[in-house]
């Protein structure tokens, strides 16, 4: 039995290729995924691990704020400096060979043009002299001396062309200034880290610029060798004051490989899930294509019952043909997948996450689960349609021809498949009078179910109406070629539901973004009156400067820090008081924003006073990591804006508890008819690279990229599915085309001209493809508007259906079905006439 | 009534057909050279590997001779590309196959005018309208081949053939799978097209009865043609075949 299942599967090697494909590009995608997150993995700790390998203890405040995001504290968990007498102290234990302090703060490299900040985000450090204690290494030139020497991280200095002894133009919190390059660092072994240029102060410097004077963000012990760890450690805490705490070197590492890799699987399983979505579409394929060819071997199978094969036999056939598909399959996709991680770097990179470089890591997990999955979810396809080959009766080998069954679909499923529906529409009713978006999602998940028992239904009559203008548009062809589209329901709606999937998604996507863009707009719309927009680290000065502009009419500096709230770390926004009412409008639903504001009050969005029953008057316990604990009073409500935050209070206020605070905006009103204003402002502040002066208009257009950036990238990594979907259509086609040999050649006797035959070919397939659009589409939308309403309370406050990008996706589907046609119609146009005549 | 014959609807000048190469060769026509007139009803008979398929085959260019001409009306078949033959078949010669001769997603309807549809022209519908009739197809029209009965799909076949008022219709055994009473009716109707409209019919068969309905027998053995008859009966053409066998 095994021989025929393996000589079978020779004879239609097109078909195992075909099958394959399937497999091959979700395998890909899967160990692509897998070998980029452990090479990314193995990275990161080879790193964090040379940086640390000889840091004994580290000394640093307590975490200031506890439970941040549930995590526990990690390296980026805001901490009070400690005073640098410690430093001292420790120096002088037994055991302690050095004790270095450091700090750390914001400091950015600018561009030789003086226009761009380089690094994606800041990082100002002192420069720890002692090699086996610093994190960066100077690999050239000499440590900076004098308040007018820095150094860079090789990767900035090679990537913008800067060498030792240029002069170099530095963001600092309080403006910039210039510096001279006194020497090159790397970090570990790499050049830098990614994506992040690498400020180096002397310590007495940094502590100068960043506020520090007499302060250490954290001290470094290196204990002499052969030293009890042990008793230096118990030496150290006795001379620490309280709120200052000792930790080994090794925890330091793992708290920092703890942030990175949560950081990391979060990346990877992203990844993974359109991994799983390739899979799941590449599985209807294989259902289809092993439903398909059961069909047409009705004979085989039937001769080999005549025979003498038992039921079991023909059942583990097809299994097994099933299996060494997916085995083939797998190990293709297995050894593509090593350059498809390579592929993904790229990509994301191309998309602005860039990551290290780094030799590939193969796990022994990745090819375990590569062939698991591939094989699995083959198998899995495989089953119905092997249970179907089963319940062939041996007579069937005796019956001359198979006559065509039409798709009988039981009433009863009609039925169940339209109280699914209505199920499905009631729960997300219920889920969005709430909203209770896990409502809504379920009503998703039930409508999903209801479409797969709908689908095979509609199928007919909606490719019968889609094939109109198509049948009009290829004459006769394209009207055999929508028969031919609508002739198996069932196997029309299986070929589809790949597209049909992927379509789904995109529109989803598509929709959820277009609101989550829109609402952006309308929230900054309705909270920001100014017309102006400064964004970056704006220094406490601008706002004079801006104040002596001709039409300006009010300036307001905004301010954002950290508080812990209720358990949990928040963000407190702040404003400046004069001429508040001409710049921001927080739509205040109870209280008096002005009044509030000046008196240091808290604001607070609807949705938190709803959920901790706040009202005006209410009295809140919050914690500032620099002054402690304290309370405030709300002093007003104000309608939920996720570009404002959900806290707010006054600048003196705020002022009054953070020692550096950094200003991230500053809004501008104007009087009507100022001309030329942006050009005036940008010219003001020119000196600082790292601001960033749009007009309002501007500033929402940047505000929504973001999200339109990520959009693109789901696009791209879904184009996958599609692409699948694609294969599934090709692979149909092919199929039916060897089905219908003789129905091709008795056309071809009586006159169908060859581009003609292409032309019913064609026109099957854009059926097929347009119909599992039109599904896929309308599900996709519904879905995407009704999670879009769902989440008003949240981020989405505006629900926007992207008209043009859904008709755009329609088009492309259709395209996609021509383009899966051309190969099928080339073979069917080329079957010579006489012996498929011939043909049984 | 008698017509000048100028010239023959279809012939073939010195045909030969040979499958393989060297030992292996078959040659399945060997110099066949025959006409088929207009208003003839021309049966070709032989055993099985006679060559009888074949050379409808190349006269109607769905396979290509090895040597020789085959013309329809004044057109060299062999001079044609694919589309000039797919036109050729389309438009001036009509074809009845032994099974499988329908379109099955198709209606009966759409199956008899499939070569006007495919060359977009308009069918003449009086023409249609009488082959509907005489085949009793009427109440059939909008069923599907499934729909039908063999002989119902036969008849649905003939209608086919003689939509465009072909040069000639090529039958290949059309009543091999049918029972005696539907072969009648489709030998009948091909017998009167003949006599009534003097259309040129060429079919071959294995079956005397079926042969008694032409004008002539052409007999075909080991790719030669072996022998003649005119105004055959049952009886002389299985005397004919008998004589041919030993």
């Amino acid at each position: 039995m095994r021989r025929v299942t393996l000589k079978g599967l020779a004879a239609r090697k097109l078909r195992l290729v075909l099958t394959a494909i399937s497999i091959v590009l979700g395998v890909t995608f899967i160990t692509g995924t897998l070998v980029l997150g452990d090479t990314l993995n193995r990275t990161f700790d080879t790193l964090v691990g040379t940086v640390y390998q000889h840091v004994s203890f580290e000394i640093r405040g307590n975490a200031e704020l506890s439970g941040s995001n549930n995590q526990g504290p990690d390296s980026t968990t805001a901490r009070r400096p400690v005073p640098a007498s410690i430093g001292a102290a420790v120096r002088r234990l037994p055991g302690v060979e050095v004790a270095e302090g450091s700090v750390e703060g914001y400091a950015q490299f600018v561009s030789r043009t003086g226009e761009n900040p380089l690094g994606n985000s800041s990082a100002g450090f002192s420069f720890d002299p002692y090699p086996k204690l610093a994190s960066f290494r100077l690999v050239k030139g000499h440590a900076p001396a004098g308040s007018d020497q820095v150094l860079m991280d090789t990767a900035t200095a090679q990537k913008n062309h800067f060498a030792i002894g240029d002069r170099v133009q530095v963001l600092l919190p309080h403006g910039t200034r210039y510096f001279t390059i006194s020497g090159l660092t790397k970090f570990g072994a790499d050049n830098s880290l990614p994506g992040i240029s690498i400020v180096q102060f002397s310590l007495p410097v940094a502590q100068q610029l960043f506020g520090l004077v007499g302060r250490y963000d954290t001290i470094n012990v290196l204990t002499k060798p052969g030293a009890d760890n042990v008793a230096v450690e118990r030496a150290i805490k006795a001379l620490l004051p309280p709120g200052v705490q000792v930790v080994s070197g090794q925890q330091i590492s793992n708290e920092l490989d703890n942030t990175i890799s949560s950081a990391l699987s979060f990346l990877s399983t992203a990844l993974l899930i359109f991994g799983v979505i390739a899979l799941i579409v590449g599985a209807f394929t294989i259902y289809n294509t092993f439903s398909i060819t059961v069909g047409q071997r009705t004979r085989e199978l039937a001769l080999l019952r005549v025979v003498g094969a038992s039921r079991r036999q023909v059942f583990s056939s097809v299994l097994q043909e099933a299996a060494i598909t997916g085995l083939v399959g797998s190990v293709i996709g297995l050894g593509l997948g090593v350059a498809a991680a390579l592929g993904l770097r790229a990509l994301l990179s191309a998309f602005g996450i860039s990551l290290p470089s780094a030799p590939l890591v193969f796990e022994a997990r990745t090819p375990i689960v590569a062939l698991i999955v591939g094989i699995g979810v083959t198998v899995l396809s495989a089953i119905v349609p092997a249970r179907r080959a089963v319940r062939i009766p041996p007579v069937a080998a005796l019956v001359a021809h198979n006559e065509e069954r039409a798709d009988v679909i039981p009433r009863a499923r009609v039925i169940a498949g339209v109280v699914v529906a209505l199920f499905s529409a009631l729960l997300t009713i219920l889920g969005l009078t709430g909203p209770r978006i896990a409502l809504v999602g379920l009503g998703a998940a039930v409508m999903l179910i209801a479409a797969a028992m709908l689908i095979p239904v509609i199928a007919g009559p909606v490719a019968h109406a889609i094939g109109g203008p198509l049948a009009r548009i290829f004459g006769t062809p394209g009207r055999i070629g929508r028969r031919n589209a609508t002739r198996s329901p069932r196997r029309t709606a299986q070929t589809s539901a790949a597209l049909m999937i992927g379509l789904m998604l995109v529109s989803l996507i598509a929709v959820l973004g277009t609101s989550l863009s829109a609402s952006t707009k309308q929230q900054i719309d309705s909270a920001i009156r100014a017309g102006y927009v400064v964004t970056g680290s704006v220094p406490t000065s601008a706002p004079g400067v801006v104040k002596a502009l001709p039409g300006v009419t009010a300036e307001t500096l905004v301010y954002q820090g950290q508080i812990e709230y209720d358990g949990s770390v928040q963000t407190l926004g702040a404003v400046t008081l004069p001429g508040l009412d001409k710049t921001v409008n927080l739509s205040v639903t109870s209280g008096q924003q002005a009044a509030a504001l000046a008196a240091g009050q808290l604001l607070v969005d609807t949705n938190t006073a709803r959920s901790d029953h706040l009202h005006i008057g209410s009295v809140v316990h919050v914690t500032f990591a620099e002054t402690g604990p304290t309370t405030m009073v709300v002093g007003g409500i104000f309608t939920v804006n996720p570009a404002v935050g959900s806290f707010v209070t006054g600048a003196p206020f705020f002022l009054a508890h953070f020692h550096q605070p950094l200003a991230g905006g500053l809004l501008i009103s104007t009087a009507p008819g100022t001309q030329h204003f942006e050009r005036l402002l940008t010219r003001v502040l020119y000196t600082d690279a790292s601001l960033d002066v749009q007009s309002r208009s501007q500033y929402e257009a940047s505000s929504q990229k973001s999200v339109e950036t990520l959009l693109d990238l789901v696009y791209v990594l879904l184009a996958l599915a599609v692409v699948i979907a694609l294969i599934g259509i090709v692979n149909t086609l092919i199929l039916s085309v060897f089905e219908r040999t003789h129905e091709i050649g008795l056309m071809r006797a009586v006159g169908m001209r060859r581009p003609q035959v292409k032309a019913m070919i064609r026109a099957e397939a854009i059926i097929i493809a347009l119909f599992g659009a039109v599904v896929g589409i309308v599900l996709g939308t519904a879905f995407g508007a009704a999670l879009a309403d769902a989440l008003r309370n949240d981020s989405v406050t505006t629900v926007a259906v992207p008209v043009v990008s859904l008709i755009a996706f329609f088009v492309f589907a259709g395209l996609l079905g021509l383009y899966a046609a051309s190969w099928p119609a080339r073979r069917a146009a080329k079957l010579d006439v006489l012996s498929a005549i011939a043909a049984d | 009534m008698s017509t000048t014959i100028t010239a023959p609807a279809a012939r073939a000048v010195d045909l030969t057909k040979i499958y393989g190469s060297g030992e292996t060769a078959v040659h399945a026509l060997d110099g066949v050279s025959v006409e088929f007139g207009r208003g003839r009803f021309t049966a070709v008979m032989g055993p099985s590997g006679s060559g009888k398929s074949t050379l409808m085959h190349c006269m109607a260019g769905l396979d290509v001779p090895t040597s020789g001409q085959t013309f329809v009306g004044d057109q060299e078949v062999g001079s044609l590309d694919d589309r000039g033959l797919t036109e050729l078949r389309r438009d001036r010669i009509g074809f009845v196959f032994q099974a499988f001769n329908l379109v099955p997603t198709l209606s009966a309807k759409e199956n008899i005018t499939l070569p006007a549809d495919l060359a977009g022209k308009t069918v003449d519908a009086d023409w249609f309208a009488h082959l509907v009739e005489v085949l009793r197809l009427g109440d059939r029209l909008e069923h599907r081949p499934s729909e039908l009965s063999g002989g119902q799909q036969q008849r649905v076949a003939c209608a086919r053939a003689l939509i465009g008022k072909p040069d000639l219709v090529f039958g290949d055994e059309p009543t091999g799978n049918l029972d005696s009473k539907s072969s009648g009716e489709v030998l009948s109707f091909l017998r009167q097209s003949v006599t009534d409209h003097d259309q040129a019919v060429v079919m071959v068969t294995h079956d005397p009865r079926a042969a008694a309905y032409a004008d002539r027998v052409v007999f075909l053995a080991d790719g030669r043609i072996v022998g003649e008859l005119d105004s055959p009966t049952a009886d002389t053409v299985l005397e004919q075949m008998k004589k041919l066998g030993d």
